[in-house]
């Protein structure tokens, strides 16, 4: 009975065992990771030489990240991606949510499913089937851009040989961006429609009265009642967007494209310390991209501040 | 001009009925209430007006013009919702304008027309504010300024004034009926408080169940309602309603009923008569009664009251007793003359 007493739980510290799960894993996978990337950024390091084999120097590798010709191209390339996936993702998730939310009453929810299918469907997954879809010979991409060819009139704007989606450099991103515009879309249509159904019905019914129509209604009351769930849907993509990783990569074989085309920066620091072996410059590469997603982040928020005093 | 017909609206959704045909008249410059329980089709009488409901069957003219297909904003109808449905992202001057903007008028004079909207609700110093920084009553004469700006012949209230506290609503319903004397513009006011509809309206059509139950000024609906449910529905605490008394009912129930049925014919099935005109006498004299419950108002009491025989409680109001009529206390019940309603088995008035 004593020995049983003794280890029974207060109720002072029992909180803390509930929370302690989280926090050893996040401790071990986050926040040691975090802390130690930022060490890592001011040493150079081989890890197959040991951990003794680290040494100190300063900002030199913030200074090669800067000269390095292919951490550009790598930012380059991740701005080109995030911009042409990102962008349309809102301009067309956020008409496709008001059709849903006013035109479909029935079969409303298996919509909504379909296009939030490909969010919750593995990289992997996706990127085979893109692979296929994007294949020269046999994809249907490259079928059906045969078949647009035998259009009378503007059948000639179509390629006349198949495309090589995966293997042209300049097909490389814009296939990518596509991929990823397809993937986000459904999750931004739900938080768009989520949104939607916070609008009170009344505002609707005075702007009738008021003498606007449909469009009028969609541009004065819709999109600024929509805004703040616009900061937060757009606040995420340029985070995720700045990120990309797993769908170039996937797609480019781990290795960022022919030419480099497809790889974005989170390729590339990969690269850098797992195939170059360099740990401190790939952290220090990590650091500035996350300096650079920060900065974005707190310029989509001053764009989006709201108007007058904040309440 | 503001003048409103109906002739037979009717409104259904699928198979079932709302509006099962009104008929009415709203005169230019009239005051007029629609009043009722909630479901009468009160409010959605007024939104085929406004055109926020298609109408079923029937048609409604605005000073000559038939209005059932207009559109909204061309019926001249300003609205004003009972959640004041201000536009939170602007101002108070752009949702004041706003309708003056889609019609395409210049910016400075909407702020002329809006400045003098706002100069008549003085609410001039609130119109760089948003709603969220205003109180509910602010909101409220927001909401009304915006119809004003529109210049409309005829004005629409949705219970406006549901949503405020009540020394505000006595506030705004003075307020509501100075503009409507400075205005001169029809009004029509839909409510489902009796004190708003009896103190606003010159008329007052009085809803159930998707007709007109009964339309008249507001004191000729008081005195002689058409119907039991017209007689109930107005006046507080409600009206005292009697049935007549079987052969085996008690004695108490039997001598009230000779009091207040001697101009009563044979069809009388049931008598009203109002709290008011019940009058408390020492026990021994009048109807034998007994106190269940007194609420001492201050300027008034009001006496629940048992008399044996009769199932629901009497509403007796009188000045205030100070200590007199406790509960349990028993009493007697005298009848003012001639102020007794008389009801027929169809519960239409006879007397």
């Amino acid at each position: 009975m004593r020995l049983r007493s003794r280890f029974r739980l207060t109720p002072a510290w029992t909180p803390y065992v509930l929370i302690l799960p989280f926090l050893l894993l996040f401790l071990v996978f986050n926040l040691f990771p975090l802390l130690f990337s930022l060490f890592l950024a001011f040493h150079s390091w081989e890890p197959t030489s040991g951990l003794t084999a680290m040494q100190f120097v300063g900002f030199d590798n913030f200074g090669f990240a800067l000269g390095d010709e292919w951490f550009w191209k790598s930012l380059r390339n991740t701005l080109w991606m995030a911009l042409a996936s990102g962008v349309p993702q809102h301009l067309v998730a956020i008409p496709l949510a008001c059709f849903v939310h006013s035109a479909l009453r029935r079969g409303r929810d298996w919509v909504v499913g379909a296009f939030f299918l490909p969010y919750i469907t593995s990289t992997v997954a996706i990127a085979i089937l893109f692979s296929a879809l994007f294949s020269t010979d046999y994809g249907l991409i490259n079928l059906g851009l045969q078949g647009l060819r035998h259009l009378p009139l503007i059948g000639a704007a179509f390629p006349a040989e198949p495309v090589d989606w995966m293997g042209r450099p300049e097909y490389i991103k814009p296939a990518i961006s596509l991929v990823v515009f397809w993937r986000y879309l459904g999750f931004n249509m739900v938080l768009y429609l989520a949104a939607l159904q916070t609008i009170p019905g009344d505002l609707y019914e005075a702007a009738r009265l008021d003498g606007a129509g449909p469009l009028r209604q969609f541009w004065f009351i819709t999109l600024p009642s929509l805004k703040p769930m616009i900061f937060f849907a757009v606040t995420l993509s340029v985070i995720g967007g700045l990120q990309l990783f797993e769908e170039p990569f996937i797609l480019t074989g781990g290795r960022g494209g022919s030419d480099q085309a497809g790889m974005s920066t989170a390729i590339y620091l990969y690269r850098m310390a797992f195939d170059f072996n360099d740990f401190g410059a790939a952290s220090a590469m990590s650091w500035l991209l996350f300096f650079l997603v920060a900065a974005l982040t707190a310029l989509t928020n001053r764009a989006f501040r709201a108007r007058g005093p904040a309440s | 001009m503001g003048q409103v017909s109906l002739r037979g609206i009717r409104k259904s959704y699928g198979t079932v009925d709302v509006i099962k045909g009104v008929d009415l008249e709203v005169q230019d410059g009239e005051f007029m209430v629609f009043v009722g329980p909630s479901g009468c089709g009160k409010s959605t009488t007024l939104r085929m007006i406004a055109g926020l409901e298609s109408i079923t069957a029937g048609e409604l003219w605005i000073d000559g013009d038939r209005a059932n297909q207009m559109r909204p904003s061309d019926r001249g109808t300003a609205m004003v919702f009972q959640s004041y449905a201000l536009y939170p992202h602007m101002t108070v001057a752009e949702n004041m304008g706003f309708a003056l903007r889609m019609a395409g008028v210049a910016k400075p004079e909407r702020a002329r027309q809006v400045g003098r909207a706002a100069e008549i609700l003085r609410i001039t110093e609130l119109l760089a504010r948003f709603p969220r920084e205003l109180s509910g009553g602010q909101r409220q004469r927001v909401a009304i300024g915006r119809a004003i700006v529109r210049k409309p012949r005829v004005f629409l209230f949705d219970e406006p004034l549901s949503n405020l506290d009540a020394s505000l609503r006595v506030d705004m319903r003075i307020e509501l009926t100075r503009l409507h004397a400075e205005l001169g513009a029809t009004m029509i006011y839909v409510t489902h408080d009796q004190v708003e509809a009896m103190t606003m309206g010159d008329r007052i059509a009085l809803f159930h169940q998707g007709r007109i139950a009964q339309l008249g000024a507001p004191l000729e609906l008081y005195n002689r309602p058409a119907t039991e449910f017209v007689a109930s529905f107005l006046g507080a605490p409600r009206i005292n309603l009697i049935d007549r008394p079987g052969a085996a009912a008690p004695a108490a129930h039997q001598a009230l009923w000779q009091r207040l049925a001697s101009a009563a014919g044979g069809s009388v099935q049931r008598l009203g008569v109002r709290p008011e005109h019940l009058q408390v006498l020492p026990s021994g004299e009048g109807v034998p009664a007994t106190i269940v419950l007194a609420e001492h108002l201050g300027d008034c009491s009001i006496l629940h009251v048992r008399v044996d025989g009769i199932g629901s409680l009497l509403n007796v109001k009188v000045a205030s007793t100070g200590a007199r009529g406790s509960s349990g206390e028993a009493i007697g019940l005298a009848v003012e003359g001639g102020a007794v309603l008389a009801f027929d088995a169809q519960q239409g008035r006879v007397a």
